[in-house]
């Protein structure tokens, strides 16, 4: 078999698997082997992308207005706009612990929010150290875990760490690479408002 | 954002990919026990078939960010994505009544939402002149192209925001179908029923879309190291 009749046929054996004759060829040849790996792990990395952006509250706004304006509800029977994503009924119960996790959370923002300034200075070494650091779940994030009892809770919540801290690594090195690169700071501001969210949830929720 | 939709709100800490939350694939999520406190998906949804405005705010709250995320990576132009947002949630309230529960919530609202693009995409005539391309030979493409390459494999050097970038790039069918398949997790007979071709098809246009994000890939990481 040649590496072109080989690749004329992958699209429809990627997946399911070829039959002995093509498969053979697959380990005896080099190009096709390393472009099978490379589409696969395309395809791993495309299962881990996580729905970064949340919609601007225009959208919102625009469902309500159509749904009032079509007589389905009626004007201001749903929340004003601007008053999505606030937690106050939480507050009052809110404990000492509930605080602590929360001010780590904001300063974990507010060291993003200092990374994010496009003229800090950034080595590719110091790029390699902030990554190692953040694709792991880290002694905050332990801290945070911790506190949530049941343990499939826990579990589920240390995946969307350790997701969400690959996206802050990748997104800090495409920022190290090109300071001036707007959409990468985009992604690292995003990432980081993933992460606040998912403390301000744990903590929420850990409280009695 | 109420305190129903609060407590909704976290259950997208431990949302699944969506590939897990297939009819065929279902099996139990972490939300059923943790909302066991306060209101569960289910009893939002029964409210809002019921005209809860409440309990609707709160399933946007819950399901905004992947019905976005989904619009935009099928688009890849914001305004559209919002727009689509829009109206997919307007569909919802209107169909909700319709939900008999036989798939996930999720997976029933991420088919409407996946429908609502594609309608629109059909309106603009992308999708059609993409598979058109795909039954047609294409002479800049094909086996050849990487018979005797011997370039680095890409295991292990891409990241995601360089793969969100790459995906940007991509021609609009392939985008489609790359986003339908590898990141919402449909398989090819369903892509092939939403987009009315054939499973080969479906098949063939991933298989383009995952060359062409492997170029794309290649390409950005040689330009990255000439600028190191």
């Amino acid at each position: 078999m040649t590496c072109q009749e080989f690749q004329e046929v992958l699209p429809y054996i990627i997946e399911s698997g070829g039959t002995a004759d093509q498969e053979g060829h697959l380990r005896e040849c080099q190009s096709c082997s390393e472009l099978v790996r490379d589409l696969r792990y395309i395809a791993e990395q495309a299962k881990l992308l996580l729905p970064m952006h949340d919609p601007s509250p225009r959208v919102w706004a625009g469902i309500e207005q159509s749904l009032a304006r079509g007589g389905l509800v009626s004007e201001g029977r749903t929340s004003r706009p601007g008053q999505i994503k606030t937690i106050t009924t939480q507050t009052k119960s809110w404990t000492p612990l509930g605080w602590a996790l929360a001010l780590v959370a904001v300063a974990f923002f507010a060291v993003a929010l200092i990374n994010y300034n496009p003229h800090l200075p950034a080595t590719q070494a110091g790029a390699q150290n902030n990554s190692a650091q953040s694709a792991q779940v880290d002694g905050d994030d332990q801290q945070l875990l911790s506190q949530v009892s049941d343990p499939d809770v826990r579990r589920a919540y240390e995946d969307n760490l350790r997701e969400v801290n690959a996206y802050i690594t990748d997104a800090q090195q495409a920022v190290n690479r090109d300071p001036q690169d707007a959409a990468a700071h985009e992604y690292l501001l995003d990432a980081y408002q993933q992460k606040e969210m998912l403390y301000q949830m744990a903590t929420v929720r850990s409280l009695p | 954002m109420g305190p129903t939709a609060t407590r909704l709100y976290n259950e997208a800490a431990t949302r699944p990919h969506p590939k897990d939350q297939r009819p065929h694939k279902v099996k139990l999520t972490q939300v059923k026990k943790i909302i066991a406190n306060g209101l569960s998906e289910a009893e939002a949804i029964e409210r809002a078939k019921g005209g809860d405005a409440e309990c609707f705010e709160a399933l946007y709250g819950l399901h905004k960010r992947r019905v976005y995320s989904l619009c935009l990576r099928m688009t890849g132009n914001t305004a559209e994505a919002e727009d689509l947002t829009q109206e997919a949630f307007l569909q919802l309230y209107r169909k909700i009544a319709t939900f008999r529960g036989e798939s996930a919530f999720s997976t029933w609202l991420h088919r409407l939402a996946v429908n609502v693009v594609l309608m629109h995409l059909r309106k603009k005539g992308l999708p059609e002149v993409s598979l058109d391309e795909a039954l047609e030979p294409q002479h800049d493409e094909g086996p050849k192209k990487d018979i005797g390459a011997r370039d680095n494999v890409l295991a292990g050097s891409i990241d995601r925001v360089n793969l969100e970038r790459a995906i940007e790039s991509l021609p609009p069918g392939y985008r489609i179908i790359f986003v339908l398949h590898d990141i919402e997790g449909y398989e090819h007979n369903e892509i092939a029923e939403m987009m009315g071709c054939s499973i080969g098809n479906s098949k063939s246009q991933l298989h383009k879309a995952r060359m062409k994000l492997r170029d794309l890939l290649k390409l950005s990481r040689a330009e990255k190291a000439i600028r190191r």
